[in-house]
C-alpha cells in the first residue's frame, strides 16, 4: 500500500517527534506499519538512527528499508514516571527496551514491550515486532517471542 | 600545552535544590566576582569568557567587563569549558579567561520549577510537543546502561548504592551542597524508584547555583594571589557509535578514549594521585569510570568500593588515602555538570579545601561526563 503523505501531514501525525529529511521515510513507514531503517545501497550496511550518508562507505545511496523486527532485549528499564503520552500510565512502571535486531550486530531499536508482565521483560529475551497506536498514529513496539 | 596553562582560582555560590528567587545570571555573576577578587584581578583584566549558561554576551554585560578578545560557549560538562579556555589562552586568543557555569532548575526538571512562571519563560521549547517515552536518548540512557551493567556483571543495586552513600557522607561537611543528610544502604534500597533500576538517590538533583574559574598562562599565574594549579592533560573522548542506544558496549565508548589519552599524555596516573573525581550525575557512570580507569577489573567497581570502604566515616578512602568526590559530587552538591568536581580539585590542590583538605594534595584526576558523547578527563597538579 502506498501512502502519499505530505511533510506537513507527517509532522502533524507524529507531534513532538524530531522528524528530519533523513528520517522522514521511517515515519512514513510507520503509517504503513512497516519498520524502516536506513541501509546503504552500495555496501549493504544498516545504520540507526537514520543518517544522510553511509557512515561506513560514504555512499549517498542510502534508503529506508524494512527490517523484520526480530531481536533480543539488550537493555531494559521501567519508568515509574516519564513524559505525558496518550495511553501511557506510569502507575504500572512503563517498560522501555533497546532491542538488538537480527539484521546486523549492534543495530538496535528502542521502544516498549506490550502484552507481557514486567517481570518477564528481561535482557536476553527474544522479541518480535508488533504494532500499537499513539494518538491515532501507528507505533512500532515489541512483544515477547515465546509467550508463556 | 602541558603545564603551560593554569587554573588560578575557583569560587562557588553553593547550591540549593529548590527554586531560588534569582536568575541564572545572578548566580554566575556572584561566583565570577568572587573568583576575580580572590585572584587579585579586576574586571579590566578579563579578556576571555567561557561558559554555557548564561551566554558570554549576557555575562559580560552583567559584569560590566569592558572588552574581551575571545569567548566560547562550549557544551557541558565542564572539562570542555576548561580545555577550550586553556587552548584559547595557550593560543594567545586571550590571556585571562573567566570560565563560569550557572546551574539552574529548568521548568522540565521538577514540578515546582514548572510552577515558577519565570522559569517557564527561561526554559526554551517548554510548550512544544514532546516525543513519547519510548527512547534511550538523553539522561534515561544511563538507566538503560545501568540495566546492562547489572546484567553483564551479575551485580545488584547495592553496588550503585555505595556510590550514593559515599557522596552523602562526604557532603555532610560541605555547606554548599544541596543534600547533606547521611544516607544508609537501607535508605537507598527503600527509596522511590524513578527509572528502574535507578531510584531517587541514583540521580543528581536539579539545583540553583554557580561555579567560576580563572584560567591563564602559567607565567601570569605566578604573579596572582592564589597558588596556581597546572593543567597537565585534558581530553574530550568520543567514539563513532555515540548515540545512547547504539553505543557498542560498556567497554567501547568515550571513557576508554579518555583513559588511554590521559595515560599517554599525563605525567602521572592513578597510583600517583591524591584525590579522585569520577563523575556521578548518575551512579552507574561512577562505577564505569572506576572500572575503566583501571582501579579494578570490569564489573568490579562495587567490590572495589567495598574493599576500600571506611566504615567509620561511611565513605571510600582508596588505600586509606585517596577520597572519591570529597565534596559530595553531583549527587549531593547537585547537577553542576562537573563544575563542582573541578572546583573541589582546584581547592584541594591549592590547600583551600578547609575541613575536607587532603593532606599535602598535589595531584588530582577528574573523569567527567558519561559515556556517549560527553566523556571527559582532566589531570591537574600543584605548581
Amino acid at each position: 500500500m502506498t501512502v502519499d503523505v505530505s511533510d506537513d501531514e507527517l509532522v502533524q501525525r507524529f507531534p513532538g517527534e524530531p522528524i528530519t529529511h533523513d528520517n522522514a521515510e521511517h515515519y512514513r513507514g510507520r503509517l504503513r506499519r512497516e519498520l524502516l531503517l536506513n541501509r546503504c545501497g552500495e555496501c549493504g550496511r544498516w545504520h540507526a538512527p537514520p543518517k544522510p550518508i553511509c557512515p561506513d562507505c560514504w555512499s549517498t545511496r542510502v534508503s529506508a528499508e524494512p527490517v523484520r523486527g526480530d531481536g533480543v532485549i539488550f537493555m531494559a528499564m521501567f519508568l515509574h514516571r516519564g513524559p505525558a503520552a496518550p495511553g501511557v500510565d506510569y502507575r504500572v512502571p512503563y517498560p522501555v527496551v533497546t532491542v538488538e535486531l537480527v539484521e546486523q550486530e549492534g543495530l538496535r531499536f528502542t521502544s516498549t514491550v506490550i502484552g507481557a508482565d514486567n517481570d518477564a521483560i528481561r535482557i536476553g529475551t527474544p522479541v518480535k515486532l508488533a504494532w500499537t497506536e499513539r494518538a491515532g498514529a501507528p507505533l512500532p513496539v515489541f512483544e515477547l517471542r515465546d509467550q508463556p | 600545552m602541558k603545564d603551560q596553562v593554569a587554573i588560578v582560582g575557583a569560587s562557588t555560590t553553593g547550591f540549593v535544590a529548590k527554586n531560588s528567587a534569582r536568575s541564572q545570571a545572578s548566580f554566575a555573576a556572584e561566583a565570577s566576582i568572587d573568583v576575580i577578587k580572590k585572584c587579585g584581578l579586576t574586571r579590566d583584566d578579563i579578556d576571555g569568557l567561557c561558559g554555557s549558561w548564561p551566554s558570554a554576551p549576557v555575562l559580560q554585560s552583567v559584569l560590566g567587563i569592558p572588552e574581551i578578545t575571545w569567548s566560547g560557549n562550549p557544551v557541558i560538562p565542564l572539562v570542555n569549558h576548561i580545555a577550550t579556555a586553556a587552548a584559547a589562552v595557550y593560543g594567545g586568543l586571550c590571556e585571562v579567561a573567566l570560565v563560569y557555569h550557572g546551574a539552574y532548575r529548568a521548568a522540565w526538571n521538577s514540578g515546582s520549577a514548572l510552577r515558577d512562571p519565570f522559569r517557564r519563560i527561561a526554559t526554551p521549547g517548554l510548550t512544544d510537543p514532546q516525543p513519547g517515552p519510548e527512547t534511550m536518548s538523553g539522561a534515561v540512557g544511563y538507566t538503560g546502561w545501568a540495566s546492562r551493567y547489572m546484567y553483564q556483571y551479575g551485580v545488584t543495586r547495592e553496588d550503585l548504592g555505595l556510590v550514593a552513600i559515599n557522596s552523602r557522607s562526604n557532603a555532610v561537611g560541605n555547606s554548599g551542597a544541596a543534600m547533606r543528610d547521611p544516607l544508609s544502604m537501607d535508605d537507598y534500597l527503600s527509596a522511590q524508584m524513578i527509572r528502574e533500576p535507578l531510584c531517587l538517590y541514583d540521580m543528581d538533583p536539579a539545583v540553583d547555583g554557580a561555579d567560576a574559574f580563572i584560567v591563564t598562562t602559567a607565567e601570569r599565574a605566578r604573579d596572582l594571589a592564589l597558588p596556581p594549579v597546572l593543567i597537565n592533560a585534558a581530553v574530550l573522548g568520543q567514539v563513532r557509535h555515540n548515540e545512547e542506544d547504539q553505543t557498542v558496549s560498556l567497554r567501547q565508548n568515550g571513557q576508554q578514549v579518555v583513559i588511554e589519552t590521559l595515560k599517554a599524555k599525563s605525567d602521572f596516573w592513578i597510583d600517583d594521585i591524591d584525590v579522585y573525581f569520577p563523575y556521578d550525575g548518575f551512579t552507574p557512570i561512577t562505577l564505569n569510570w572506576i572500572d575503566n580507569a583501571g582501579w579494578c577489573k570490569p564489573g568490579e567497581a562495587g567490590a572495589f568500593l567495598r574493599q576500600h570502604w571506611d566504615e567509620k566515616s561511611q565513605r571510600v578512602l582508596i588505600d586509606n588515602r585517596i577520597p572519591v568526590n570529597p565534596h559530595g559530587g553531583s549527587l549531593s552538591e547537585g547537577a553542576t555538570q562537573a563544575s563542582g568536581h573541578i572546583r573541589e580539585a582546584v581547592h584541594q590542590l591549592q590547600g583551600l579545601a578547609g575541613d575536607r583538605q587532603v593532606t599535602d594534595a598535589r595531584r588530582a584526576l577528574i573523569t567527567a561526563g558519561g559515556f556517549f558523547f560527553n566523556s571527559q578527563g582532566l589531570t591537574l597538579h600543584r605548581m
